[in-house]
């Protein structure tokens, strides 16, 4: 018998889903559609409208080249949230294709993985990101390259980790003894059982990386001017707080809202799967 | 002594111990039986005001006069640990780990009494040998290095150290082999007699209770289905569930027919 | 005992070798030059004779391996190079500005943990209540909001507005005060929901029941029986965590203009300065490196069984 007291509950975490979901999904169509829906061009400068307040023309007002603050915010989802979600992918994919292969094979390779994994484990990811994407010069493929370089290792140790205490377990057994190719089984019975767990860090993840992003674009380490990113956008906005904080509030503010967003994602979806596989056990 | 009047424990779903009244003498000693989950665990933890939060417990509790229910919480503290004690099953959780038995003997005497620091580990090493341990290794040890039998038995010394009047042991020997668990149940045994405490005994093993107890009390789904003296309820049994309880001990001699508990259509020949 | 001690260390060894190889092989690859940075090539104008020069004269055109050899003797010396830019030793400016992270450092932790333990101790005995509510509301917007951003706001806050404190820079104790804050807060997001959550699993321990049956005074149950086993589980994430911690120095440093580490780092790489950028990578790993092995020795205090359990065995 449930209480209406749980059921409320249950109803209220079922809009926090949905709302989650439905935002998720506009992001998802803001980063595709981003030319199509910024009101004005996100980089055109009009000198003569610098570091105007929000108005009917320009919603959230001018920066201090004059350029409309709305459009290069939404010009910004794609940026810093595109490039975000693209670092996330490539990481998982390197991780899971490494982890899976290294963990399967076992032996040497494996031994070696384990080491090398071991020492990106052991360096501070944010200090090496840093000097990476530092060494490497500023600018959107760099800072690509150096954040992904920081995070694939945490994909490719979790799943080796699973892959490794799944091998143990009958039904891989069987299936090896039964002659069953060994690709098939990695793809057929490894993949799946894995997925399940990538998803949830990189649900968890993607907070974090947002949070990387901008922070190294705010160094000036990130995709250069005229981009419009959020990180390097409160840079620019820092000096002008007295006059125009607009400039400063609407990155940070979107930054929060994205990051919560995800957050509050990557939880569901492990009480979820935690849930599932306490049904299972 | 101990009197229970219409004890209930409520979770916000539903009555977990359902209005059971109890009475125990000074010197006497109380078996609460029952299968698992029938609340006589509950009960006990309610006497001494240890249940979590989210149960609510109502009813009188009265010890030696004074509504235990009704205390405040360092008024009951003051009872807890020296003139009622406790024992459970799990000796694993009897002391915390990271710290030795010597130790958490001394902070229950710091708590309880104003004896200075030799007097205290005199006094903790004696409760401690009183139990057949080798008191000064012991006490020196973190519970990690002891066996089982060994750490019910410093939870024993524990419970004793104090003298207390009313001894609640909740199914103290469960966890332990039988050998060992006889063992632990003498060392009560022999305490009760030594100082006339009073024992409140759970347990769901009705083998042990006519050894051991002078009452016993049988508990079904947070009631009280049948109590009285040992001799009269175990020999004969009013309620059909006492009589399913009884009937379901394992013969302990190959004498005693095995008429009960038997298969269904099996026939002794 | 020894013997794994000896054991980790000469890993670390071999892993501060390849640590070293890697990135000066990294660091010799990527683009941008030094010779040109250093002689501002870009502002003043240069014959090639003289970027020759200096060229020879840095070792650079020797092979990438006689580089490498000569520089790991140095470093064997602890001998780091020199910065290109102002020509002092490494090891040198490391050592000076070390002292500045550090303390800035130990201010966020101790922010952190004035902020997380009252408040994470506070909802974890009123779990579900108003408070616990509050501080799950204070984490998620914590660990949402970027560090810098919130450093931003609070020098509008103390330093603008109230004008109680230095907005950035150095000199005084106040100086560390927006710095901590920022860093603390933003550290505290994650760890009052932990200590809730560590405090909520001890509580329910069985040796915790048996405490309070013994009738043991609630605050010292708290403080040596509950607290002290969730200090396990703390104590090896603050660890993990100190590598994120240092790395979150860096941002701050940069947004406060603190002469720290961080800002150290962060100008050597606009200046192409390589002998600083590997000196920093390395010395920091070390230093990561090092702090974690001492946590683990700490474990022995924390939780004395261990220790025990290893001399019975050896």
């Amino acid at each position: 018998m449930r209480s209406t007291a749980a059921l409320k509950q249950q109803s209220g975490k079922r809009r926090i889903k949905y709302t989650t979901l439905l935002l998720f999904v506009l992001v998802i169509m803001v980063i595709i559609m981003t030319p199509e829906i910024t009101p004005q061009d996100a980089n055109k400068l009009i000198i003569g409208n610098r570091l105007l307040g929000p108005s009917s023309e320009h919603l959230l007002g001018t920066d201090h080249l004059g350029r409309d603050l709305l459009s290069r915010m939404i010009a910004g989802v794609r940026t810093t949230v595109g490039t975000s979600l693209l670092i996330l992918s490539i990481s998982m994919v390197i991780g899971v294709t490494l982890g899976l292969l290294t963990g399967f094979l076992g032996g040497l390779y494996d031994r070696m993985f384990k080491r090398i994994v071991d020492a990106f484990m052991t360096l501070p990811d944010y200090i090496f990101a840093i000097v990476l994407s530092g060494l490497l010069g500023p600018g959107f493929l760099n800072l690509l390259f150096a954040v992904i370089a920081v995070k694939w290792v945490g994909y490719a140790r979790l799943v080796r980790s699973t892959v490794l205490q799944e091998k143990e377990k009958d039904y891989i057994k069987l299936a090896e003894l039964a002659g069953v190719p060994a690709l098939r089984i990695v793809k057929k019975h490894l993949l799946p059982r894995v997925m399940g767990n990538v998803f949830v860090l990189a649900a968890l993840d993607l907070g974090k990386i947002i949070l990387i992003i901008a922070s190294l674009s705010y160094l000036g380490l990130g995709p250069q001017p005229p981009t419009a990113e959020w990180g390097s956008m409160l840079n620019e906005g820092r000096v002008y707080f007295n006059t125009a904080p607009h400039l400063m509030l609407a990155p940070g503010i979107a930054i929060m809202i994205t990051v919560l967003i995800a957050n509050i994602c990557g939880d569901r979806l492990r009480d979820k799967l935690d849930v599932r596989m306490k049904k299972g056990a | 002594m101990l009197s229970i009047h219409n004890l209930i424990v409520d979770s916000s779903r539903d009555k977990l111990v359902r209005g059971i009244s109890l009475e125990l003498q000074a010197g006497g000693w109380l078996a609460l039986a029952g299968e698992s989950g029938s609340g006589k665990s509950l009960t006990a933890a309610s006497i001494g005001g240890l249940l979590s939060k989210e149960l609510k417990q109502s009813g009188i509790i009265s010890w030696q006069g004074t509504d235990l229910a009704d205390l405040s919480p360092s008024r009951k503290r003051q009872f807890l640990g020296k003139e009622i004690s406790y024992i459970f099953q799990d000796y694993q959780g009897a002391f915390t780990p990271f710290m030795t038995i010597g130790k958490q003997l001394d902070e229950q005497l710091l708590t309880h009494t104003a004896l200075n620091r030799t007097q205290r580990r005199v006094l903790s090493i004696e409760a401690l040998v009183n139990v057949s341990l080798s008191g000064e290794r012991v006490y020196g040890s973190y519970p990690s290095e002891l066996s089982g039998g060994q750490l019910q038995r410093a939870a024993i010394a524990s419970a004793l150290i104090l003298n207390p009047a009313l001894m609640i042991a909740d199914e103290p020997t469960t966890a332990l082999d039988s050998l060992t668990a006889h063992k632990v149940l003498t060392y009560i045994s022999k305490a009760r007699a030594r100082r006339d405490m009073s024992v409140l005994w759970i347990t769901h093993d009705l083998r042990h209770v006519r050894r051991y107890a002078d009452h016993v009390a049988i508990m079904l789904k947070g009631e009280i289905v049948e109590q009285g003296a040992v001799d009269q309820v175990l020999n004969a049994p009013a309620h059909s569930y006492t009589q399913q309880l009884i009937a379901a001990i394992p013969p302990l001699s190959p004498h005693v027919p095995r008429r009960l508990g038997l298969p269904e259509g099996v026939h002794e020949t | 005992m020894l013997r794994s001690i000896v054991r980790k260390l000469l890993e670390l060894l071999l892993f501060i070798l390849l640590l070293s190889f890697i990135s000066f092989c990294l660091l010799k690859l990527l683009p941008g030059d030094p010779v040109r940075s250093i002689l501002r090539v870009d502002d003043v104008a240069v014959s090639n004779v003289q970027i020759e020069a200096m060229r020879t004269e840095l070792g650079l055109n020797e092979s990438l391996i006689v580089q490498y050899g000569i520089w790991l003797r140095q470093m064997l010396q602890l001998n780091l190079g020199d910065s290109y830019i102002t020509s002092r030793p490494v090891i040198t400016e490391f050592i000076e500005k070390l002292p500045y992270t550090l303390m800035l450092t130990l201010g966020s932790l101790l922010v952190m943990l004035i902020i997380a333990i009252p408040f994470g101790t506070l909802s974890a005995i009123y779990a579900n209540r108003w408070i616990d509510k509050l501080s799950r509301l204070f984490s998620l917007l914590g660990s949402a909001m970027p560090s810098f951003w919130l450093g931003l706001l609070l020098i509008q806050l103390f330093a603008v507005k109230l004008q109680i404190l230095p907005p950035m820079g150095e000199g005084s104790i106040l100086h560390l005060i927006i710095p901590s804050l920022t860093l603390g807060i933003a550290m505290s997001a994650v760890y009052v929901r932990m200590i809730r959550a560590s405090l909520i699993e001890s509580a329910g321990q069985d040796f915790v029941a048996s405490a309070r049956a013994r009738g043991i005074h609630p605050i010292r149950l708290f403080i040596f029986h509950t607290f002290r086993h969730s200090l396990v589980p703390l104590v090896t994430i603050l660890s993990e965590s100190i590598g994120s911690l240092l790395g979150g120095t860096v941002v701050i440093e940069v947004l406060f203009a603190y002469p720290g580490l961080g800002q150290w780092v962060v100008n050597a790489i606009t200046a192409r300065d390589y002998p600083v950028i590997q000196g920093y990578t390395l010395l920091m790993s070390c230093f990561v490196i090092s702090i974690n092995m001492a946590v683990e020795v700490s474990y022995r205090w924390i939780n004395p069984q261990i220790a025990r359990r290893g001399k019975l065995k050896s």
